[in-house]
């Protein structure tokens, strides 16, 4: 009993202290900032802040799964190795051009073509390459797309060498040993290819 | 607080009015040294904080042991970040109509200001538990749910205090 009459005692004087409070104008702005917090809407077409927390790192994994599946594709599509191969030698000699016919069916000039496209992609150099016009890449193409045997390049070389076109020959058997460092030419052809 | 969380915005003016002097003196006395411009930011951290939160008020309690917790939180933070010097609590606002003799007015006086100095000079969990008893008007249970103290913490601070309070304004 007796010390709750001191509390109350202690609570009388405390109350005597200065009642002080807050100024107005920080009543003032306090009441503005509670206002404006209930009645400010979002703008509908503007992404709060809040959202923006999500937004980002889903665009950003978009981005990195579209980058992915495209890469992955493109490594999918092999390039053709009958077409691809010739596209990383030196153009074939003129002799070998000039014998085939000029121009190629549609088909077999597009697939080149594509396989130039490719190698341009994996060669940094070849980028700065204009394009080739089509016509001439048909031809180029044909040309190509005919020395895609061994045997028939071996037999061209072999009537070369029955020509006396030694000069020829030589070079087209060094290119065919590039192209085909791996190809066992049978002893029966190595005999009319190679210079006696 | 309900309704002001549900959008009325003059729902807040009335538990402003009803709140703003007993919390800014709970911040100001809380604060050693009672420096009115670190209690006047304190205050308004501490409504921008109430603010902020509506979304997340329940009312499952008394919405003062809520503000109080947000501001005794603000206070906590106040008080590991800054080490206020110690200094006397101001006197120069001298209590009105105590009595009309100039004798007893200045007697008066005097132990206002060693009662002032005395709850200044409490130990800060005291203080605090003193000035959520007498500003917001909590008992020890809602003081110690608010401070994440024992309710007996909370009696026995409640109890030194008020000893300590008693005797600076009974001994001159």
């Amino acid at each position: 009993m007796a010390e709750q009459d001191d509390e109350r005692e202690v609570s009388r004087v405390y109350r005597q202290l200065p009642r002080e409070e807050p100024p107005p104008e920080i009543d003032a702005a306090i009441r503005a900032e509670a206002r404006s917090a209930v009645e400010t809407h979002p703008a509908p077409l503007v992404v709060p802040t809040g959202r923006r927390q999500w937004y980002f790192p889903v665009a950003a994994a978009a981005v990195i799964i579209l980058s992915v599946a495209v890469t992955w594709h493109v490594e999918q599509e092999q390039p053709d190795p009958v077409v691809a191969a010739p596209a990383k030698v030196p153009p074939a000699p003129a002799p070998y051009a000039a014998k085939e016919s000029p121009a190629a069916p549609a088909p077999q000039a597009s697939r080149p073509q594509l396989s130039r496209e490719r190698t341009a992609r994996d060669e940094a150099p070849r980028e700065a390459k204009p394009a080739e016009p089509v016509a001439q890449s048909g031809a180029r193409a044909n040309a190509l797309a005919k020395l895609d045997s061994p045997e028939r390049e071996l037999q061209r070389i072999a009537e070369l060498r029955a020509q006396g076109k030694h000069e020829e020959a030589d070079k087209a058997l060094a290119e065919f040993r590039k192209r085909y460092p791996d190809y066992v030419i049978p002893p029966p052809m190595l005999d009319q290819v190679e210079k006696k | 607080m309900t309704a002001y969380r549900d959008g009325s915005a003059g729902a807040f003016d009335s538990l402003y009015a009803r709140h703003k002097g007993p919390l800014f003196r709970y911040v100001l006395r809380g604060i050693k040294g009672q420096n009115r411009a670190v209690a006047e930011e304190l205050y308004q951290e501490i409504w921008i904080r109430v603010i902020e939160a509506r979304k997340r008020y329940s009312p499952t309690g008394r919405f003062t042991t809520w503000l109080y917790t947000i501001a005794h939180n603000r206070l906590v933070d106040h008080w590991r970040h800054k080490e206020l010097v110690e200094v006397p609590p101001p006197g120069e606002e001298p209590p009105a109509g105590l009595d009309a003799d100039p004798a007893r007015q200045a007697e008066a006086r005097e132990m206002l200001e060693r009662f002032a100095r005395a709850l200044a000079d409490l130990p800060r969990a005291q203080r605090e538990a003193f000035l959520l008893h007498e500003e917001a008007g909590l008992a020890a249970l809602d003081i110690a749910a608010i401070t994440l103290s024992e309710p007996e913490a909370v009696k026995s601070r409640l109890r030194y205090a008020f000893a300590k309070l008693k005797e600076a304004a009974e001994n001159g």
